[in-house]
């Protein structure tokens, strides 16, 4: 059988699957507890390689969807809290309400806060956890409704859910009595499933998250290998094509659009289960910014690659932070990086990996110059 | 006899005062290719942007078949039986030239009903054909994005014909194109003539003579003589209007 590049890539998906999958057999839970953390950074770039290398949708807003599924496991969480539990009812209060609340307020959550009754519904955690997907799903269909339906854009896009994010970010820091604003939500209990508490420093949650990663990018990569995840590409490339074709674009615009805020959306609940927070800095225009690095400089035409890209970046980056006179220089570094993936490496380290590999395995067979610039076009597919 | 394929009834649009097509009625037969020729700023790609939904119509009904379309978003009337290649030729770049027969053979529109693997085979089958018919076995696995300019023109023709649409538009498909590369084309069209409905702009006489059953000439937004090939040529309005004193070569 040749070696193709399907094979390479299959083989890289395998080798990846193995060291997450064994890390625990080598690291302390401390370090799983961080590491597992990168992992969730990995399926954000997993989510931005579908939304921008895919979709051909450059999401500067995808904070959002991590935010609202974070917010959303948080307040189950937040309820589940001890301190919840301790505030003089017999039902669970979360203790910010008590210092916002007007003198006087009845202490439940029909009415203690203005909206506090939004919360009562997150005292079950299964609730919050269909929430953390289903919500950041439900606004993704909101907005991408009305850009593509309207036929935005390019760099509108852009603009339009940077836009909504920082909105968005804004009431949350606003909403004080509701959200614990700025401060976030901390001091949170465990998430219970079944009987098993999700204690951020077992391995069974560092699993739990390893195992989802898996399942994320396997089922990625089977639905962007479907007709329609051709036809999507198609629809990157001339959405007017496309169109005069008989496709509802904007259909498929959409739905990969909320396919990529659902991953973001569950990416966010798992570092709640490991950060124990949740706060409006996950809303905030870096971060979301931050995504679209991880994306330019591991591949966004490679689900792969950016997850690769997005664990690494931040292994180095914790690594390196570690000296202070370090972490400027960093941020220079990273910024480089970015403006040289742009401009020279379109494919990002999964393009330049899966071509270099190419060429050591196909090697003794010398290959003539035309296949390797078809090999070099070939991770657009292939991630 | 023949039945109507394409019927375009009063076809009119404003721009803000100027009709660039103008009360434009004109029957194509079922298998009929009918070419429309005109002058620059004629108003014939106009035309196809009204047939095709582009461009909304101010007044003047089409149907393709029996189906009115006039009202349909492009994509609906695509899949109501209309197919469409562009003056400047546009294909998925990134893709492979198989792959952009497959999004075009696509046999439903729909994201859900495309969320599976394979095609059917005798969609396959009809891949393989169409590849043999354009002329790019030898390209099958290369993306689109690095075809020559005929190649792309091929490769889009081919897309169309996966389509498999009743009706085709074709802007200029041999524009920019060497001769030899205008002949293979003509020979993909006449290929195509007889299954599909086409009509067909086009600036080269010599290339109209050879594929054309019928012809339509506009002028300045309206139709100015519609007839064989032979009658156009000698029509004495025709040589007024559009091609002065040097007539029809
Ligand atoms: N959206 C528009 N708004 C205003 N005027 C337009 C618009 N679209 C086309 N026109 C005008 O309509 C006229 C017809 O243009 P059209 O492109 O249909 O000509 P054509 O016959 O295809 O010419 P060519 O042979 O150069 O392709 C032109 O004068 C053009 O400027
Ligand atoms: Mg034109």
């Amino acid at each position: 059988m040749p070696v193709t590049k399907n094979t390479l890539a299959l083989a890289t998906y395998v080798v990846l699957f193995l060291i997450i999958l064994a890390a625990p057999l080598y690291f302390d839970v401390f370090w799983l507890n961080r590491f597992s953390k990168f992992l969730v950074y990995g399926m954000l770039g997993v989510a931005m390689a579908l939304c921008w290398g895919y979709a051909g949708i450059l999401n500067l807003g995808q904070g959002l969807f991590f935010g609202l599924g974070a917010y959303s496991i948080a307040m189950s969480m937040k309820l589940a809290s001890p301190t919840s539990l301790a505030q003089g009812s017999d039902t669970p209060i979360p203790d910010f309400m008590l210092w916002n609340a007007e003198p006087g307020a009845p202490i439940d959550l029909c009415c203690i806060t203005n909206g506090s009754f939004l919360w009562i519904p997150f005292k079950s955690q299964f609730f919050g956890i269909a929430m953390g997907v289903v919500l950041p799903t439900l606004v993704a269909f909101a907005i991408g409704s009305i850009i593509f339906r309207k036929r935005i854009s390019g760099v509108f896009i852009s603009i339009i859910t940077l836009a909504v994010v920082l909105l968005v970010r804004l009431l949350v820091v606003e909403a004080q009595p509701f959200t614990n604003g700025f401060n976030g939500l901390t001091d949170l209990g465990y998430l219970t499933v079944f009987g098993h508490e999700f204690d951020p420093y077992y391995v069974s949650t560092y699993y739990l998250i390893a195992i989802s990663l898996v399942v994320v990018l396997v089922l990625a990569r089977i639905l962007v290998q479907t007709r329609s995840g051709l036809i999507l590409q198609a629809v990157r490339d001339d959405d007017r094509r496309a169109r005069f074709l008989g496709f509802d674009v904007p259909a498929y615009q959409i739905f990969f659009f909320c396919v990529s805020a659902a991953i973001a959306g569950y990416a966010g609940m798992l570092y709640v289960l490991v950060a124990e927070f949740a706060s409006p800095t996950f809303m905030d225009l870096a971060f979301s910014i931050t995504m679209v690095v991880w994306a330019a400089v591991g591949g966004r035409n490679s689900l792969l690659g950016a997850c690769i890209g997005a664990v690494l970046i931040n292994m180095v980056e914790a690594t390196v932070s570690e000296t202070p006179q370090l972490i400027e220089a960093w941020k220079v570094i990273m910024g480089l990086a970015f403006v040289l993936a742009v401009l020279f490496l379109p494919r990002g380290i999964a393009g330049l990996v899966s071509r270099l590999g190419y060429m050591i395995v196909r090697k003794p067979q010398k290959m003539p110059a035309a296949r390797a610039d078809a090999v070099d076009a070939e991770p657009a597919r292939a991630g | 006899m023949s039945t109507a394929s394409l019927t375009i009834d009063g076809l009119t649009v404003d721009f803000s005062g100027f009709r660039a097509v103008d009360s434009v009625s004109t029957v194509v037969d079922a298998g009929e290719l009918r070419v429309l020729l005109g002058a620059n700023g004629a108003g014939k790609t106009t035309l196809m942007d009204l047939i095709s939904g582009k461009t909304r119509a101010t007044a003047g009904k089409v149907y393709i078949g029996d189906t009115e379309v006039t009202a349909m978003s492009e994509h609906a009337i695509a899949r109501a039986g209309m197919g469409r290649k562009f003056q400047i030729p546009s294909v998925f770049r990134d893709l492979t030239v198989r792959q952009n027969l497959e999004v075009a053979a696509s046999p439903s529109p729909g994201v859900f009903a495309n969320l599976r693997f394979a095609l059917p085979s005798s969609t396959t089958a009809r891949i393989d054909e169409i590849i043999e018919l354009v002329g790019l076995g030898d390209r099958v696995d290369t993306d689109a994005g690095t075809l020559s300019h005929g190649e792309t023109q091929w490769l889009e023709l081919g897309m169309l014909i996966a389509q498999r649409p009743k009706v085709i538009l074709l802007d200029e498909p041999t524009a920019g194109m060497t001769e030899a590369e205008t002949m293979k084309t003509a020979a993909i069209i006449k290929a195509m003539r007889g299954e599909h409905t086409l009509v067909v702009v086009e600036h080269d006489m010599a290339f109209v003579k050879e594929i054309a059953n019928r012809i339509t000439v506009m002028h300045l937004g309206k139709v100015l003589a519609e007839g064989s090939v032979e009658s156009i040529e000698k029509n004495q309005a025709v040589r007024d209007a559009y091609l002065g004193s040097k007539g029809i070569v």
